[in-house]
C-alpha cells in the first residue's frame, strides 16, 4: 500500500518487523528481499510518490518534484553540485540505468576491511538476481545517439578501451530524458519494480514522511518517529511513529548520514564522503548531431579506470572512467563557459555538442556534517593525486572528441578554454581548469558516509550492516559501501543491500520482531 | 523582508555557512561592511516588477535582476522573470541554500572595489556589470569564483529551462508533448 503523507494529517502509528528509511537502490532492494520472505515491512521516504504520467520531462518540474533541494544542493563552497533524488524510488528514478558490477579489485579492497562476503563469487548470485529482475542487458545499438557513436568512434581511432554499458530497462523507446523520471515505465527503477511488489505483499510505503528520531528501547533501535510533509509547502502537517523489530537506514549516503548524525554521536558517520566528481567536456562538431535521444550514456570509456604510477610512485595516468553525457538545456546553460553574447553563442550550438563526463575514482573523500545551525553540510575538494586524474580526464576526453572529428573542444571553465588540436590539449588544459569553482562540477555517486567494516573505530556498521554501537540498527545503501566503486555504483549498492538483507533474514531467524 | 539572524555588518551579511567555509570570507565581510549599504529607494526593482518577495530582500532581488540583465544578451527571456524564479526557488528550498545565495548577492553588490569599480553593482552599466562579473570568475580567491558560479549557474539554469529559449537552442521539447507511446501499467496495489 502506498500511503502518501501529503494526504494525511494528525498522528499515524504503524508497526512492522522492519522499518526501512529510504526507498531507493538500497532500501527498496532490501525491503523487496525481506517482504518476499514473509517479513512485514514499512518503508519511509521524505519525497513524494510520482508515476509515469507525472514525469513531464521538463526540468523545472523535475527539480521541484523530486530533485534533492530542488537541484540546488552543493558542497559548502559551491565547488560541486550534488545531484540526487528525493521521492519514492529514490535516485533510481533519475539515474541513467547504467548497471555495472563492482570490479574485482574493489571488492578485494573492501574484503580487506573485514567484510568476508565482498568477493566476486559471494556477490554473484545477488548481482544475477538483480540483473534478471531489472532486465539488465548490454545497451543495443538502437539506443546509441550520435554523441555515443562519436565517442566510440574517437576511442576506436585512438585505441582506447570502451564498451556499450549494461543498462536496466525493458523495451526502452530512447526518448532521451531518463534523468527526469521515465515517462513510459521502461526504465527499471525501484519505483516500478521492487516498490510495487512490496506494496502488493502488504508492505506500507509512506511517501512525504520525513524520518527524524530513532526510537531506542533497552539500548536497541526499535523504530522511528517523524513528520508527514505537505508536498507543496514542505511543511509538516502530521506525525508518524513506526515501531519495529529492526530499523534500516537507507536514505542514500547523504540522507542516511544526516539522519544518523541527528540521532547518534558516532565519529565514523560522515567522516568520508565519496562523490565520484563529474567534470564535463563539450565538443562542437560544427553540424547538428543527435544528442537528445537514445539514452544519455550508451557507451562507457574504461581505458583509464586503473590508476597507474611511475617507478617513483608519481601519477602516470588513469583513475577515472568516462560516461557519455547529454543534458537538458538548463543544465547545459549552467555548465557552459562565458556570459553574455559569448554564452548565447555557445547555447546556439546546443544541438551540435557532444559531451563526456568524468567519474573520478577519488583517493581523497570529502566529509558530511551537521553545522552549528542544524544544517546538513558537505565539503569536497579534489586534491593530491585526484587533481591529476581530473586533468588527465579533460585531456583524454578532448583527444577522443578531436579524433571523432570535433571542430572544437570546450573545457567549460571560467577561462572559456577551447582546444582544436593535440598541441592545444597539452598547452591549454591544466590544473587551473579543475581548481574549485573554475568550472561547474558535480557529484552524483554518493558513498561511504556510514561504511561497513570490521573496525568499529573506522566504520559505522559491521559486515552484516548492523551498527557497531546500536543493536537493531542497520545501514543498507550507498552510505554502507566503504568507498568509490570506480564506476556507477547503483547496481553495487543494490547488491550490497541484498546481501545485507540476506544476512538479516538468516541472523534474525526469519523475522525482525 | 528582514535579514536572517546572525552576526551582520551594515550590509546584512551573515558570518555563517558559505562565508565561513571559503578562504577570505571574513575579509569579505569586513570590506563589504565598510561600504555604504544603499537605501531602500535604490532597490525598487522588485516593486517595479510587481514581485511579492518570499526569500530575497529588495536589494538582493535587485542584484539578481541586474545580474540577469548582464548575463542574458539576445536571449528572449525577461530578466525579471528569472530573478522572480530565483526568489521562488530559494523560498521553497530554504536554508542553508537561501542564506548562502543571499550572501552571494550581497557580496556582489558591495564588493565592487575588488573589481576596481566604485559604484554598487546595481548602479553599474550592463557592460560594466559583465566585466565586473568576469573579475570574479577569474579571481584567485575561491570565494569570488564560488559567488560567480553560483550566480551564473542559478540564473542561466532558470533561463534555459524556459520554453522561450528553445528557438535559441533548437531543443525539440519533451517527448510526452510531441509523441504518444504506450505506457505499460504498474500495479502499485492500493494508493492512499
Amino acid at each position: 500500500m502506498i500511503i502518501q503523507g501529503t494526504n494525511r494529517t494528525g498522528a499515524v502509528r504503524d508497526r512492522a518487523d522492519v522499518v526501512v528509511i529510504g526507498t531507493g537502490a538500497g532500501g527498496a532492494t532490501l525491503a523487496d528481499y525481506l517482504s518476499a520472505r514473509g517479513w512485514d515491512v514499512v518503508m519511509l521516504d521524505k519525497g513524494g510518490f510520482f508515476q509515469a504520467h507525472d514525469f513531464t520531462q521538463r526540468e523545472d518540474d523535475a527539480m521541484v518534484d523530486f530533485n534533492g533541494r530542488r537541484g540546488l544542493d552543493s558542497t559548502v563552497d559551491n565547488a560541486y553540485f550534488l545531484n540526487y533524488a528525493e521521492c519514492i524510488g529514490g535516485s533510481t528514478v533519475h539515474y541513467w540505468g547504467d548497471s555495472f558490477r563492482a570490479p574485482a579489485d574493489r571488492l578485494e579492497r573492501w574484503r580487506g576491511l573485514g567484510i568476508d562476503w565482498m568477493t566476486v563469487s559471494d556477490l554473484a548470485p545477488h548481482f544475477d538476481a538483480i540483473e534478471a529482475d531489472l532486465g539488465t542487458h548490454i545497451c543495443p545499438e538502437r539506443l546509441f545517439n550520435e554523441n555515443n557513436r562519436l565517442v566510440r568512434q574517437g576511442c576506436e581511432a585512438l585505441g582506447f578501451a570502451g564498451d556499450a554499458v549494461p543498462t536496466a530497462r525493458v523495451d526502452c523507446i530512447g526518448c532521451g530524458w531518463t534523468q527526469y523520471g521515465c515517462s513510459y515505465n521502461r526504465k527499471s527503477s525501484q519505483l516500478i519494480t521492487t516498490i510495487p511488489r512490496v506494496s502488493r505483499r502488504g508492505g506500507r510505503i509512506y511517501s512525504d514522511a520525513r524520518a527524524e528520531r530513532l526510537i531506542m528501547e533497552g539500548g536497541r533501535a526499535r523504530g522511528v518517529t517523524g513528520s508527514l510533509i505537505d508536498r507543496d509547502t514542505d511543511e509538516a502537517h502530521g506525525t508518524f511513529r513506526i515501531d519495529a523489530g529492526l530499523v534500516v537506514v537507507a536514505g542514500g549516503a547523504i540522507g542516511s548520514a544526516e539522519f544518523l548524525l541527528r540521532n547518534l554521536e558516532d565519529p565514523t558517520v560522515g567522516k568520508r564522503f565519496y562523490i565520484n566528481p563529474h567534470y564535463f567536456v563539450y565538443a562542437d562538431f560544427g553540424r547538428e548531431i543527435d544528442n537528445v535521444t537514445g539514452i544519455p550514456c550508451a557507451y562507457e570509456v574504461h581505458e583509464f579506470r586503473e590508476l597507474h604510477t611511475d617507478s617513483a610512485g608519481r601519477y602516470a595516468r588513469g583513475g577515472y572512467t568516462m560516461l557519455c553525457n547529454h543534458q537538458s538545456p538548463g543544465v547545459t546553460a549552467a555548465t557552459l563557459s562565458d556570459i553574455g553574447v559569448e554564452h548565447r553563442a555557445r547555447m546556439g550550438r546546443y544541438r551540435q555538442l557532444g559531451s563526456l563526463m568524468s567519474v573520478i575514482d577519488e583517493t581523497h573523500p570529502g566529509r558530511l556534517w551537521v553545522d552549528d545551525d542544524g544544517h546538513r553540510r558537505t565539503s569536497f575538494r579534489v586534491r593530491g593525486v585526484d587533481v591529476h586524474k581530473a586533468v588527465d580526464f579533460l585531456k583524454n576526453a578532448a583527444r577522443i572528441f578531436l579524433a571523432a572529428g570535433a571542430r572544437e573542444v570546450w573545457i567549460p571553465d571560467v577561462w572559456g578554454t577551447v582546444v582544436r588540436d593535440e598541441a592545444g590539449v597539452e598547452r591549454e588544459i591544466g590544473i587551473r581548469s579543475v581548481m574549485p569553482n573554475a568550472q561547474f562540477a558535480a557529484g552524483s555517486h554518493f558513498l561511504g558516509t556510514a561504511p561497513i567494516g570490521a573496525d568499529a573505530e573506522d566504520s559505522f556498521a559491521d559486515q552484516h550492516g548492523e551498527a557497531h554501537r546500536v543493536p537493531g540498527l542497520y545501514v543498507a545503501d550507498g552510505a554502507a559501501v566503504p568507498g568509490s566503486v570506480s564506476k556507477d555504483p547503483s547496481l553495487t549498492i543494490m547488491a550490497v543491500a541484498r546481501r545485507i538483507a540476506q544476512g538479516m533474514h538468516e541472523r534474525e531467524g526469519g523475522r525482525g520482531s | 523582508m528582514s535579514d536572517s539572524s546572525g552576526t551582520r555588518g551594515s550590509t546584512g551579511l551573515d558570518r555563517r555557512g558559505f562565508l565561513r567555509a571559503t578562504a577570505g570570507g571574513g575579509a569579505a565581510i569586513a570590506l563589504a561592511s565598510a561600504l555604504p549599504a544603499g537605501t531602500l529607494k535604490a532597490y525598487s526593482a522588485a516593486q517595479e516588477d510587481g514581485v511579492d518577495l518570499k526569500a530575497l530582500s529588495p536589494k538582493q532581488y535587485a542584484v539578481a535582476r541586474a545580474a540577469a540583465e548582464a548575463l542574458l544578451v539576445d536571449v528572449p527571456v525577461d530578466p525579471g522573470a528569472v530573478a522572480r524564479a530565483v526568489d521562488t526557488d530559494l523560498a521553497a528550498v530554504g536554508d542553508p541554500i537561501r542564506s548562502d545565495m543571499r550572501t552571494v548577492f550581497t557580496l556582489l553588490e558591495h564588493l565592487t572595489p575588488l573589481g576596481l569599480r566604485f559604484r554598487r553593482f546595481t548602479a553599474l552599466g550592463i557592460d560594466d556589470r559583465r566585466a565586473y562579473l568576469m573579475t570574479w570568475a577569474r579571481s584567485r580567491f575561491n570565494l569570488r569564483r564560488a559567488a560567480f558560479q553560483a550566480t551564473r549557474g542559478f540564473l542561466y539554469f532558470n533561463t534555459y529551462l524556459r520554453e522561450e529559449t528553445w528557438p535559441v537552442t533548437g531543443f525539440p521539447g519533451p517527448w510526452p508533448e510531441r509523441f504518444e507511446f504506450p505506457v505499460p501499467p504498474v500495479d502499485f496495489g492500493e494508493i492512499a
